[in-house]
């Protein structure tokens, strides 16, 4: 057993006098695909802004490969819900995705080659020189996602990036995240509220319910997902085991609303 | 047929009323001092042409409003950025601005003509006061509007703090530069043609008061007319750069 890659320890958060997230510790292990799902409000996005360190705990620590994260590093890349407030909207396909690149200082001369990897992995080479506003949702939030790829991250939080883009749409780009995550071997924090999309695409889902307190902890269950890789959209719904852990996240879900 | 009524229509009302003037300064008002028929201020206007005032008149007054908006913008942004990125440098100075910003520039006339006496200077230094603050409040206002999420793609990717400033606030910030720039170049001209009215023996403001003067109403029928296309064709040149830019940035087609 390797050191996990990601560690909550009795990570706690409080914003403005209110419980966001009661103490929680869970591990997230390298190269692994962990869904974050449970209703809204109940601070899942919240936890992974404190992953990234864009949010500070207020009691607990967040450890990446054994070190406190104190502040957002190249390391761990952020792909935003909101992807038409996220990316630059002066800037060409290739132009987001190279600001990632010269963030971190790459050498102009490798910037293109990169860039261009990059844009062939989401399907986007034949785009690169247009602008987010000529591009339709989907694409969009691909653009986000090859911009996090050219960060060349060991850590990929996600914050519900299917959420507002229609069924199809969505289908398409969790097969493809789901390829180019194993692909790469990247460690991923995937957020969502839908139950179904957390099952199909995590090994491992973990469940947080809203108003945390004394004997209701926000991280409620913590459900591994034995379904073999690769997935499809349509057998892995009928597996028996994607149906058993639907029927017992979504009584838990709708206990969270009741 | 219908192409060319729709191209002509906005035509139609400003043909009229220097039709009907021409008709009231030929007949009612016909050897008044005042109001000359603008057929007689087209020719006054040619006459302007030929002599040359009207270039050099023209080529001052779009000089000197030029100059003080250059000056106005490149402190005011650089002052609007550094009040919308620092809380303290706004505290600081907020009072300051509140007192000064209400001044009215032509009551810094005197006071400019004291310090520079007549000419450019002078005229430049009221322009760049009284386009100075609408350039500071806006460029401030545009950095604080800069959308909160990209700033967070800034912290999560890691830029620096001037790669911050210089590739995510100020393109951001180039939309409503814009809306600002275009407030200052309409306060630049009526601005510059004020002072020359008011003081400064140059530009086509004291042309036109030197028209008056000398009981020339065609003359100075001209001149009015002539400061009119000159505001309307910056304001237009303005509008195309604005539109140009915002193209070029990836705005809606």
């Amino acid at each position: 057993m390797t050191a996990p890659l990601l560690a909550f320890d009795r990570v706690a958060i409080t914003l403005g006098g209110r419980e966001i997230l009661s103490p929680t510790s869970f591990e997230v292990a390298r190269g692994e695909l962990v869904c974050i799902v449970g209703p809204s409000g109940c601070g899942k996005t919240t936890l992974l802004r404190a992953a990234s360190g864009l949010v500070a705990p207020s009691g607990g620590s967040v450890r990446r490969n054994g070190v406190a994260v104190t502040q957002p590093s190249r390391e761990v890349a952020f792909v935003f819900q909101d992807y038409g407030r996220a990316l630059l909207p002066w800037r060409t396909v290739q132009g987001n995705v190279g600001l990632a690149l010269e963030a971190a200082g790459v050498p102009k001369a490798e910037r293109g080659a990169r860039i261009d990897g990059v844009l062939a992995k989401v399907g986007l080479a034949a785009h690169a020189h247009k602008f987010p506003a000529q591009l339709s949702g989907g694409m969009q939030q691909r653009v986000q996602i090859a911009r996090c790829l050219a960060q060349a991250p060991l850590l990929l939080l996600m914050d519900e990036p299917f959420g507002a883009l229609d069924a199809l749409t969505r289908h398409g780009l969790q097969d493809e995240a789901a390829r180019l995550v194993h692909e790469d071997g990247l460690t991923v924090l995937f957020v969502t509220h839908d139950l179904e999309e957390a099952i199909y695409l995590g090994d491992r889902v973990i469940a947080l319910q809203s108003n945390p307190g004394p004997g209701r902890p926000s991280l409620a269950r913590m459900l591994e997902v034995p379904i073999p890789r690769p997935r499809d959209q349509l057998t892995t719904k009928e597996h028996p085991a994607f149906l058993r852990l639907r029927r017992e996240l979504f009584g838990f879900i709708e206990q969270g609303h009741g | 047929m219908a192409e060319w009524g729709a191209r002509l229509r906005p035509w139609a009302v400003p043909l009229l009323l220097l039709g009907a003037l021409e008709l009231y300064a030929r007949t009612v008002a016909a050897g008044s001092d005042a109001i000359a028929p603008p057929s007689a201020a087209l020719v006054a206007w040619f006459g302007a042409l030929r002599d040359g005032s009207l270039w050099q008149g023209t080529l001052f007054t779009l000089g000197s409003a030029a100059l003080g908006l250059l000056i106005a913008s490149l402190l005011g942004i650089a002052g609007g950025l550094l009040l919308g990125l620092s809380r303290r440098a706004d505290a600081s100075s907020t009072l300051t601005i509140e007192l000064l910003r209400p001044i009215p520039s032509v009551a810094l006339i005197p006071l400019a003509m004291l310090v520079f006496g007549f000419g450019l200077r002078m005229e430049t230094a009221v322009i760049a006061f009284a386009a100075f603050w609408p350039m500071l409040i806006l460029t401030r206002s545009a950095v604080r509007q800069v959308e909160p999420r990209l700033l967070e793609v800034s912290r999560v990717l890691g830029l620096s703090p001037w790669q911050r400033g210089w590739k995510i606030v100020l393109p951001a910030c180039v939309p409503r530069l814009f809306v600002a720039l275009r407030l200052g170049v309409a306060i630049a001209l009526v601005v510059a043609v004020t002072v020359e009215i008011a003081a400064n023996p140059h530009g086509m403001g004291y042309a036109m008061m030197i028209a008056q003067q000398g009981l020339d109403p065609a003359l100075m029928l001209a001149w009015l007319g002539w400061i009119g296309v000159v505001g309307y064709a910056v304001n237009a040149l303005a509008l195309q750069l604005q539109q140009r830019v915002a193209r070029a940035m990836g705005g809606a087609p």
